[in-house]
């Protein structure tokens, strides 16, 4: 049962300030909890299954003290913040916890969770392969596979093709109900600001698919018929870059006089831009993950294996699903942030830099630590952008 | 002798990390006043003080200032300012005042490095260094300190030699340590000096290269007052650098014409507002305040 009074937005807000509320009740009531890191592990597989996925984030204002143990200071600061939690045992809800070979440090983190942190008594990890050509689907259908037979074992029950469509119906009901928020962005200004929007994203990724679900709807609703709209802004930005939990960034950057109007993030349409397709099988999933979900840990080079340099096409099949959202959601510039010693996303940074200007795009790349005190010199800097906007 | 437009003058100030930099111009744009002051730790009294004192230069009163506007590190914290803008914005504007063919902006200030692209007077792009104190002028004093050298001195020094050491460390207290093992080694000083200018400019050209360096250059911000720099600047860059006759106050002239750009505008859509409520010695320090 849910225990809270309060709908849409402020509801979003509530669950924001604690995503592990919802996630202790459930369990407490008896269902099982699987924290999942990054996009990869296929949430429909633990729906299916009657488990509640609920996705691990780090804590931007919580200082890195316990993770020195298993972690030294120079990689990903968001996966040392996860580990710190974990360790202060701010996860101890989790039954269990997948994660997938994302990059280097989120596949060493997921087996540094099972030797230190230990509260979770399931632990899996998926390789997934780097590139989106068909043996790699091939291959990362196999590693779904083995991951849906671990799982079952835990769950004390066979994952049954009618249960998985239910899933995938079910997921790509949440996805297609948050393209429609962001078409509530489209309008000049905004119909909601980027802050509240990332305070509903942040809520699905902590409720089980069906709540979430009803939150969106309540969000969508509410929002058609708000009068206190967000004031109309000079400039309209696309944010991109890897994991941003945290309203911190957003709300400076909408104090600089710029809307966020939509996203590259896998906090945003990252993690719900494609659906799964019909027939809704293994493969289907494969398929979803890592052909049709655009993160630059997969490598999509126009022509896999080509070395000859065909710079202008390998852009375009790179980045052209942002030449989309540039048009459709009218940007005027973008910011591309990244949190620092991320070298999936630094290896991007040049490329995209350079196809936005080919689209007339000015962008600013800029990084952080992953904590909200060292966004604070990042201000100047995107006012600064702010005004050559103008 | 008539005037055709009415005696109106405007002010930038600039609080910066180390300096405080305030200018007022008059309805065409020439300067008719500038004050530099250290900064310390009370922005707020020291925004108030070099206002007075540029004032008191131009033998005008704060009335007759139509617009101010603040920038820099400090620009939240001048209580009478109409508007503030980045430092960013204000230095390109400065800058290509007195240099109008302007391309490239070199700007090194205390605690921070900044390299601008400007086309038609305009800021298109621009990159920072303002999370390390290796490439900005912190280095210099700290390595003025290790030496027990004046910074103007030190300049002169450096000139001396043609062959600078090389300074491996980017990091400002590794260099000191090299500095002080080059020292002990017997290295002559002017060799040394010319390395560490070297050092600095090889951080912040790299920095300038990612935007690619067009020139005509100019080279602001204190920094740019030392004459080792300069030469460093122009050997690392391997072209000429242009440095104003006081590089230190680029950003608050810039400041005061876009105030008096700002006013104009206002003037013209009829929204102008003569700003009497806005008084100097309202500066109130209240730390509990939200005014990061």
């Amino acid at each position: 049962m849910v225990t809270t009074t309060t709908k849409g937005l402020s509801r979003a807000h509530e669950i924001y300030a604690d995503r592990g509320n919802r996630a202790r009740e459930l369990r407490k009531a008896g269902k099982k909890i699987v924290g999942y890191i990054c996009l990869y592990p296929p949430v429909e597989i633990i729906t299916a299954l009657g488990m509640v996925p609920f996705r691990v984030f780090g804590d931007m204002s919580e200082p890195i003290t316990a993770a020195d143990q298993v972690s030294t200071t120079v990689v990903c600061p968001f996966l040392r913040s996860i580990i710190d939690l974990g360790l202060k045992g701010k996860f101890n809800f989790l039954d269990g916890i997948v994660g997938a070979h994302t990059c280097d440090i989120g596949m060493t983190l997921v087996i540094s969770w099972r030797d230190y942190v230990k509260d979770a008594p399931f632990t899996h990890l998926i390789d997934v392969p780097h590139t989106d050509h068909a043996p790699a689907v091939d291959y990362f259908e196999g590693q779904i596979n083995s991951f849906k037979r671990h799982l079952e074992e835990f769950a004390g029950e066979k994952l049954t093709g009618d249960k998985l469509k239910r899933a995938c119906e079910l997921h790509n009901r949440q996805r297609r109900l948050v393209r429609e928020l962001y078409d509530l962005r489209k309008s000049d200004p905004p119909l909601l600001t980027s802050t509240e929007t990332l305070e509903v994203l942040v809520s699905l990724f902590s409720l089980p698919v069906e709540e979430g679900n009803e939150l969106l709807e309540e969000v969508i609703k509410e929002v058609k018929e708000r009068k206190d709209r967000p004031a109309k802004k000079k400039a309209r930005l696309l944010v991109w870059g890897p994991v941003f939990d945290n309203t911190s960034l957003y709300e400076l950057i909408e104090s600089a006089d710029a809307s966020v109007v939509v996203d590259d993030t896998c906090v945003g349409t990252r993690a719900f831009w494609a659906d799964v397709k019909a027939p809704y099988d293994l493969h289907a999933l494969a398929q979803r993950y890592l052909v049709d979900l655009k993160c630059p840990r997969t490598y999509r080079q126009s022509e896999p294996g080509e070395t000859k340099r065909d710079y202008d096409k390998d852009l375009d099949s790179r980045f052209n699903y942002i030449k989309k959202a540039v048009t459709d959601w009218n940007v005027s510039g973008a910011i591309l942030q990244s949190v620092k010693y991320c070298d999936t996303h630094g290896y991007e940074v040049p490329n995209l830099r350079h196809y936005l200007d080919t689209l007339g795009i000015p962008s600013i790349y800029i990084e952080h630590d992953y904590s909200e005190r060292s966004l604070a010199p990042i201000k100047t800097r995107v006012e600064a952008f702010v005004e050559t906007l103008g | 002798m008539e005037n055709a437009t009415p005696a109106l003058f405007f002010a930038g100030i600039d609080i910066g990390s180390t300096m405080s930099k305030a200018v007022i111009v008059d309805a065409d744009g020439a300067m008719r006043a500038y004050v530099v002051g250290p900064t310390g730790a009370e922005h707020r009294l020291r925004a108030n003080r070099v206002m007075e004192d540029a004032l008191q230069k131009a033998v005008l009163a704060l009335d007759d200032i139509a617009y101010i506007v603040s920038t820099g590190y400090g620009r939240v914290n001048v209580p009478f300012a109409d508007k503030q803008i980045t430092e960013l914005t204000c230095h390109a504007r400065g800058v290509a005042s007195l240099f109008p063919n302007v391309k490239t902006a070199i700007d090194i200030g205390g605690q921070d490095a900044k390299v601008l692209k400007i086309r038609n007077g305009r800021l298109i792009d621009f990159l920072t260094n303002d999370k390390c104190a290796a490439g900005t002028g912190r280095f210099l004093e700290v390595a003025a300190e290790t030496l027990g050298l004046d910074l103007n001195e030190m300049g002169h020094i450096s000139l001396q030699t043609d062959m600078p050491v090389k300074i491996n460390s980017l990091c400002t207290i590794f260099a000191q340590q090299e500095i002080i093992s080059r020292l002990s080694e017997g290295t002559p000083l002017p060799d040394i000096l010319a390395g560490v200018y070297i050092a600095i400019t090889t951080r912040v050209v790299k920095l300038a290269r990612q935007l690619k360096v067009e020139p005509p250059v100019v080279f602001t911000g204190g920094v740019a007052k030392n004459v080792g720099m300069v030469k460093a600047m122009e050997t690392v860059l391997g072209m000429p650098v242009l440095v104003p006759q006081e590089p230190l106050i680029t950003g608050a002239l810039g400041a005061a014409i876009l105030a008096r750009d700002q006013a104009f505008q206002l003037i013209q859509k009829d929204e102008y507002r003569v700003r009497r409520d806005k008084k100097l010695g309202e500066a109130i320090i209240d730390f509990g305040e939200k005014s990061r």
